[in-house]
């Protein structure tokens, strides 16, 4: 037997021996690694009986045996024996006796009388451990504390240079239309950042600029800054609640890891969280990281969009969504784990560019904005949402805060070639205010999908085709979400996890920079996500990359065609949009998505918007 | 203090239940969960198959914003 040397390693004799007729690729896995590290290794064959191993083992005077068993049936009779017969041949004396396999429980296999027992589950460095004398921690892999930067290396030219000459174009009236105006969501953006500065040292002009924040807030918002009555649902985080978050923090180095997961080491995932509660949201988060979430994104609530406006302090919501606050943003970010990466979106809403403002000061590294999907698929005024927009885009170039794109308008019935369109005009004014934006393509079964017949004979064309035509048309990063496996998932939670963990795969595999994904609770509508639904979908991920490997995932011919089709779709509408010449005007004609599609441009800030003094 | 207060949101029961169809199935599972001690129970899923149903209930110990006591008492 060839045989290498380990420096500094005691070589062992060691035995192996299969007690199933065949199955010993267990052994022979163990064989190969005590092979490379010095050891001299005898693999009986598996058609031996039991006095036959012991007699066999006898003759070589071995340091260990280790026999393997996956069959269960009759288990423990038959360990039992054969520790009676070693006994009896007086093999105890010197060689250790371990046994694993499938069927084996660690436990029983010492109730026994064996020195240890290996699972299922153990890895072969474990069994290569025992015989070295070391101790292998099996619960504890690994998570890189540095962060990714999603947006390394990546130029922003245009590959496309008839589209990338349409976007640029359009992108630069937008932004020429919207420096131009103002509303009430810029200059509270403006008066966050004065207020936090002054919060310290002169509580006189802090004074000053919340009474003049609070004038342009309104609804239940305005209610609170006024008279400090609560709003609907929400109430004070106690004492002992930020106890917990930050012992979350205190802990975090001896955090256990699970090393089944650290395939998702070198993978951007994302989930989500915002359960409402910034307590509940720091544990899921903590416990999402340690299946192998590398990122996670803030939701907040439905209501907060609504109103002009954002609370101060920490809160606690009893419904969906955690409430954006400085307060609220820094207790979360006080129980992160290092190296992971944290996503506060500003995508939709009255209160855009403050958003990205509570993004920067809490310490977020991303953020998320989309004029067309917050005007057309998330009830927000496009004239607001472009003044807020652009201005959000600023501040988050000015902060270093890169940010999706996302276009979840899709969901809504917009065409794919409409959101891309969209998502390209954003993400270039985006780039020519010095931003660093991704794209992010939905993957799901839209309706889109279900009408032109892209998803009906699978899931696989229609994602990898968005993924092929961005790629072509922009050196961008792309971002599938948000969350991948829309309207795929059912609350069954194995199919639910399968259908995340397959998208997930499908876009990792098609080149994308990051993604993100549901828990099995995606389809669920009856409460609140709970914590092992996160940690299944984070499995069947890692169990999904480590199926798939360097193997890929093939589209068939028709991904080139429905390819073709939204680059002509993109160009299309691109080309409407230009001649019309009024970015604000084709959201509200339509150009972008209209009525017929399930796109309605949005009412919330409808008329707020006044000319720059 | 009961191990359900170390729960840190909700308890997943999954099993099949032997029913005439998906309503029974979801009856006896609901009132399973009741039997556990689960006073905020739902069914997350449940679909029949043969001689009943697959069935996946949920007890919430805490909603968010609840008042936690997962590190109370000793359990």
């Amino acid at each position: 037997m060839e045989q290498g040397r380990s420096k500094g390693i005691t070589p062992r004799k060691v035995v192996l021996a299969p007690l199933d007729p065949v199955h010993d690729v267990g052994l022979k896995l163990i064989r190969r690694k005590l092979l490379e590290r010095g050891h001299e290794v005898t693999l009986l064959p598996p058609d031996l009986s039991m006095e036959e191993i012991v007699a066999r083992a006898k003759a070589m005077d071995p340091d260990f045996i280790m026999i393997s068993r996956a069959l269960s049936y009759g288990i423990s009779e038959l360990l039992a024996k054969f520790v009676d017969l070693c006994d009896a041949a007086g093999l105890r004396e010197k060689a250790k006796l371990v046994a694993g396999g499938l069927s084996m429980k660690p436990v029983i296999a010492q109730e026994l009388g064996f020195d240890a027992g290996f699972g299922p589950d153990t890895p072969v460095e474990a069994a290569v451990a025992y015989v070295e004398g070391q101790e292998l921690d099996l619960s504890t892999g690994s998570r890189r504390r540095e962060k990714a930067d999603l947006t390394a290396g990546f130029t922003y030219k245009f590959l496309d240079s008839e589209i990338g000459y349409l976007c640029t174009t359009i992108a630069q009236q937008l932004i020429d239309w919207a420096n131009k105006h103002t509303s009430s969501g810029v200059e509270r953006a403006r008066l966050r950042i004065e207020m936090e500065s002054e919060r310290d040292s002169n509580p006189g002009l802090y004074s000053t600029l919340r009474n003049d924040y609070a004038s342009l807030t309104s609804g239940e918002v305005k209610e609170w800054y006024l008279t400090g009555k609560h709003v609907s649902h929400t109430r004070p985080i106690t004492e002992k609640e930020a106890g917990y978050i930050r012992s979350l923090l205190k802990n975090a180095d001896s955090i256990v890891i699970p090393r089944s997961q650290d395939i998702l080491n070198d993978r951007n995932v994302f989930v989500q969280y915002g359960t409402g509660c910034p307590v509940m949201d720091a544990y899921h988060i903590n416990l999402s990281v340690a299946w192998g979430a590398r990122g996670v994104v803030h939701f907040d609530p439905s209501w907060g969009a609504r109103n002009e406006g954002l609370l101060e302090q920490a809160w606690s919501h009893e419904h969906d969504g955690t409430v954006l606050t400085l307060d609220n943003l820094r207790l979360i970010k006080g129980g992160l784990i290092p190296g992971i990466l944290w996503q506060v979106r500003a995508h939709r809403g009255l209160n855009t560019p403050e958003t990205v403002v509570l993004a920067h000061l809490s310490g977020a590294d991303l953020t998320k904005i989309n004029i067309v999907y917050g005007s057309l698929g998330a009830g927000t005024d496009p004239e607001r949402l472009t003044v807020d927009g652009v201005e959000a885009m600023r501040l988050a170039a000015q902060h270093n805060l890169p940010y999706d794109v996302v276009t979840n308008e899709e969901l809504c019935g917009v065409p794919a070639a409409k959101a891309f369109a969209g998502m390209l005009i954003v993400a270039t004014a985006g780039v020519l205010q010095g931003g660093r934006p991704l794209l992010q393509p939905l993957f799901a079964n839209s309706p889109e999908g279900m009408v032109t017949g892209y998803t009906e004979h699978n899931f696989i064309d229609f994602n990898v085709a968005k993924m092929r035509v961005l790629s072509s048309i922009i050196d961008a990063p792309i971002w599938p979400g948000a969350p991948v496996g829309f309207l795929t998932q059912t609350q069954d939670r194995c199919q639910s996890s399968v259908m995340t963990a397959l998208h997930a795969a499908l876009a990792l595999d098609s080149g994308a920079t990051a993604v993100t994904i549901a828990s099995s609770d995606e389809a669920y509508a009856g409460g609140p996500i709970t914590a092992p639904a996160r940690v299944d979908t984070l499995k069947a991920t890692a169990a999904a990359l480590r199926f798939f490997g360097e193997g890929g995932i093939s589209p068939t011919p028709e991904a080139e065609r429905i390819e073709t089709e939204l680059r002509e779709g993109i160009l299309e509408v691109l080309k409407k949009v230009a001649a019309r010449g009024d970015f604000v005007a084709s959201l509200y004609e339509g150009h972008l998505g209209d009525k017929e599609d399930g796109a309605y441009p949005g009412r919330s800030g409808k008329g707020t918007v006044t000319l720059k003094h | 203090m009961s191990i359900k207060h170390r729960i840190l949101d909700g308890c997943d029961v999954e099993t099949f239940i032997l029913c005439k169809d998906v309503d029974e199935g979801k009856t006896l599972g609901l009132r399973l969960m009741a039997e556990l001690g689960f006073e905020d129970a739902d069914v997350v899923f449940c679909e029949m198959g043969g001689p009943g149903v697959r069935i996946r209930l949920r007890g919430y110990v805490y909603r968010p914003s609840a008042d936690y006591q997962w590190y109370d008492q000793e359990v």
